[in-house]
């Protein structure tokens, strides 16, 4: 799944989630990215939603993005965006 | 036609009695839960194929319908780090239904805080997809949990 394509999606997940600067943290676990963002107020729900999510799950600064089995695949992505 | 095999024993309780909205509202597959029996054991493949996916605490077995499920083993558990399970598999491993995949111990998962409910979810399947789903009574481990059409 890793690629242009794969990275396109992992950059627009964490543009949605505020930018990288506003991601303190951002783990799969199986079928959902789990990320603590530093402002809530910045995360898109729509541009997630867009990006792939299936739903997204807030409880203050907890984000949890569902996506599915690619969930670890998608992290991998979005630690090489993040650098 | 796949049939799922109960990881644990315990009783079942259908995923809708998963203290978790991503799995009791079948976000990512439909399936049930059960409520592990207290005392320390090893989980098992739900279906004979391949570990696609290998965490101490969720694990993915695809067969060669390419039907994934997915076991996990207590609820918010990714925050135990591994602690308290022990991985019996390698990801990539062919088993066969039944053998150990993940041993661990629910009363320590409880200890620490978190629901040892296991859920067991047809990764990406339509809800009508699913028959003869177990939600409620006792099973064994290895019981069949449902058909994946």
């Amino acid at each position: 799944m890793r690629g242009h394509g794969g990275i396109r999606r992992a950059e627009a997940i964490v543009a949605a989630l505020g930018g990288a600067a506003n991601i303190v943290d951002i783990e799969p676990c199986t079928t959902r990215l789990r990320s603590e963002v530093r402002d809530a107020a910045r995360v898109d729900e729509p541009a997630l939603r867009a990006a792939g999510a299936i739903a997204v799950l807030r409880s203050g600064p907890v984000v949890q993005v569902v996506v599915g089995p690619q969930a670890d695949s998608i992290a991998c992505d979005i630690e090489d965006v993040l650098g | 036609m796949t049939r799922v095999l109960s990881p644990v024993a315990g009783r079942a309780i259908g995923l809708a009695g998963v203290p978790d909205p991503v799995f009791a509202q079948a976000m990512v597959g439909p399936g049930t839960a059960v409520d592990p029996v207290r005392a320390a054991g090893r989980a098992i493949a739900p279906v004979t194929g391949r570990i696609v996916k290998l965490h101490p605490h969720a694990y993915v077995v695809v067969d060669d319908e390419d039907h994934g499920v997915l076991v996990h083993l207590g609820i918010e558990t990714v925050k135990l780090k591994g602690r308290g399970f022990a991985l019996l598999a390698a990801e990539g491993d062919e088993v066969n239904a039944g053998e150990p995949v993940v041993a661990w111990d629910p009363v320590a998962v409880e200890a620490a805080g978190r629901s040892p409910i296991c859920a067991v979810v047809a990764l990406d399947a339509d809800g009508g997809a699913l028959t003869r789903v177990r939600a409620d009574g006792p099973v064994h481990q290895g019981t069949e949990l449902f058909t994946w059409v």
